[in-house]
């Protein structure tokens, strides 16, 4: 490896690293602005020695230099706390929910992709046509549409009028269809409308001229060589829209009672739980530094110039 | 000797939102077999218009109204035809004016070559792709074509990468090479290298050149025959060196009282 690789790689992870850091006393500083937990725990009757007995056991007592070390040192050892309202370890709570996540982002962005990239790629080879503006109109309307409202309207079509799929919970893959549904429709649009967008710059550009007078067949011209130009941007946004919805997709979980993240961190919030939420922020901060790292690889896999 | 391109009474109009334009008005030009001819003009005169509708690279809004391009015995364009798809690569090589940039960043020179070489010659093996890869960069004068194969484009100087793109469209053998503006982003050096390669090819491989340039004198240096466009007409066609030393249209002579000179 050159040593200016070695370099800018170092200063990559470093600049990294600082984010994560930025965001985890971030997290600790909003879990302390959120008032006294002793008061939710206890209800606002309690008297004032139990609460400071509480807050003794919590180290709530301690100078918060204190706490944030020691906060410090849990992050990095995985040791995320103890839930307030669930008396059970933050991490392991996390990882219970992880699984349903995963399947909801998995199954919303698999279909955002396959819908968008191609409804992208056809605005922009047919630039200026009915084609073109009605895949804008339709990128346009579905990330201005509120998820909340659109799953509902799902519910109540699906699932309340026709009765062919569950309206909300988890449990069968039929339970998946409508939460997922509802989750890939705004990263839909912003692959669509970002794939035309790129794909246009790319089409442009004078290599395709030239792959064209070469005598290249169209689809390979457009597959081959516009679209793995314009690739990046896309790639860049669907690795960070999945860490978006990873570290939660609140809306949809909640209209589906879907026992993901983004349920933990609503009750988390409702409960002022927060060495949970706490939890469940630093959870999110690390799979963003770590998604970012992936775009970092898959940029320099797909360009030479950045290697 | 044998007629490589025709272009007889070629006329074309590009719709715009307010109205039409006349891009190419009744044009007639013929290049032979080993022939170089120059089409000059200035900015908007329609060369750069000549030389995409032999390939079939016209915009959406542009229409061929009258007229008819013959490649070889094969007439390939006329009003409401397009066959062009039959030529481009294979019979027409096309060199373009910003040839670094028609280069694919993200590919290797060698995927490159090797994809225009399986586009075009039926059934070629890998060791036949590596074999006429190595031999189109040695003609053009590239010293280590092994090195230059193994480089994606960022990698090679501007003049390199002009040669690579001009062995790109004369791998597949084509009979005729057109080069739209190809020397324009170059230094004086690079071009006259260029322009020296240019010659070479014409006479090794017998080809015909339409070299298309806003620029007189090296048109005049380089071309056998020239043809003066302007507003979309040829004004004045002939061998290279009469159309310069004699010229009989108003408009050429003006062209030729543009160039600076010493005295």
């Amino acid at each position: 490896m050159k040593a200016s690789t070695v370099r800018r790689v170092g200063g990559r992870l470093a600049s990294l690293f600082a984010s994560l850091l930025i965001a985890l006393s971030l997290a600790f500083l909003l879990g302390r602005l959120s008032g006294d937990p002793t008061a939710t725990i206890l209800g606002p009757m309690a008297p004032p020695e139990q609460r400071e007995a509480l807050r003794h056991q919590l180290g709530l007592d301690l100078p918060v230099v204190v706490q944030y070390l020691d906060y410090l040192k849990g992050v990095f050892t995985g040791d995320l706390g103890q839930s307030l309202q669930f008396y059970q370890s933050n991490t392991s709570m996390i990882a219970d929910r992880l699984p349903y996540t995963l399947q909801l982002v998995g199954a919303g962005m698999a279909l955002a992709l396959l819908v968008g990239v191609p409804l992208g790629v056809l605005a922009a080879t047919r630039e200026g046509t009915w084609w073109d503006r009605g895949a804008s109109t339709l990128a346009l309307l579905g990330q201005s549409v509120p998820v909340f409202w659109f799953g509902m309207m799902l519910v109540v079509l699906f699932a309340v009028k026709l009765g062919w799929l569950p309206a909300g919970q988890s449990g069968s893959p039929r339970h998946l269809i409508l939460p997922a549904l509802t989750m890939s429709v705004y990263p839909m649009a912003h692959i669509a409308r970002l794939t035309r967008a790129s794909m246009s710059d790319a089409l442009a550009e004078p290599y395709i001229d030239s792959a064209r007078a070469r005598g290249i067949s169209t689809r390979r011209v457009v597959w081959r060589h516009a679209f793995t130009n314009a690739m990046m941007p896309i790639l860049t946004i669907v690795v960070l829209q999945t860490g978006i919805l990873l570290s939660g997709a609140v809306a949809v979980e909640y209209v589906y009672s879907w026992p993901g993240l983004g349920q933990l961190a609503l009750q988390a919030i409702q409960f002022r739980d927060f060495p949970l939420v706490q939890a469940i922020v630093v959870f999110g901060a690390l799979v963003f530094v770590l998604l970012n790292l992936l775009v970092d690889v898959l940029h320099s896999i797909v360009d030479p110039r950045v290697r | 000797m044998s007629v490589l391109l025709k272009l007889s009474g070629l006329s074309i109009t590009a719709r715009l939102a307010d109205g039409e334009l006349t891009l190419l008005d009744d044009v007639d030009l013929e290049i032979r077999r080993g022939q170089i001819v120059g089409v000059v003009g200035e900015s908007g005169s329609g060369k750069t218009t000549l030389a995409r509708a032999v390939v079939g690279l016209l915009d959406r809004n542009v229409r061929v109204d009258r007229g008819t391009v013959t490649v070889g015995d094969e007439q390939v364009v006329a009003p409401g035809v397009d066959r062009t798809a039959r030529v481009r690569g294979s019979a027409v090589g096309m060199v373009f004016q910003d040839a670094s940039r028609s280069l694919n960043p993200l590919l290797k020179v060698r995927t490159q070559l090797a994809e225009v070489l399986r586009r075009h010659v039926r059934d070629i093996t890998r060791a036949e792709v590596e074999r006429r890869s190595v031999e189109v960069l040695a003609q053009m004068r590239i010293d280590d074509p092994g090195r230059v194969l193994a480089s994606y484009p960022h990698q090679l100087s501007g003049g390199l990468r002009q040669r690579v793109a001009i062995g790109l469209a004369v791998v597949t053998r084509p009979a005729l090479v057109i080069a739209d503006e190809c020397t324009t982003a170059l230094d004086v050096t690079t071009q006259t290298k260029v322009v020296d390669l240019f010659r070479t090819l014409v006479d090794e491989l017998g080809i015909g050149l339409l070299f298309v340039t806003h620029d007189l004198m090296l048109a005049s240096d380089l071309c056998d025959r020239i043809a003066v466009m302007s507003g979309g007409r040829v004004v004045e066609q002939g061998d290279a060196l009469t159309v310069l030393d004699r010229p009989q249209q108003e408009y050429t002579r003006r062209l030729l009282a543009a160039i600076p000179s010493w005295s």
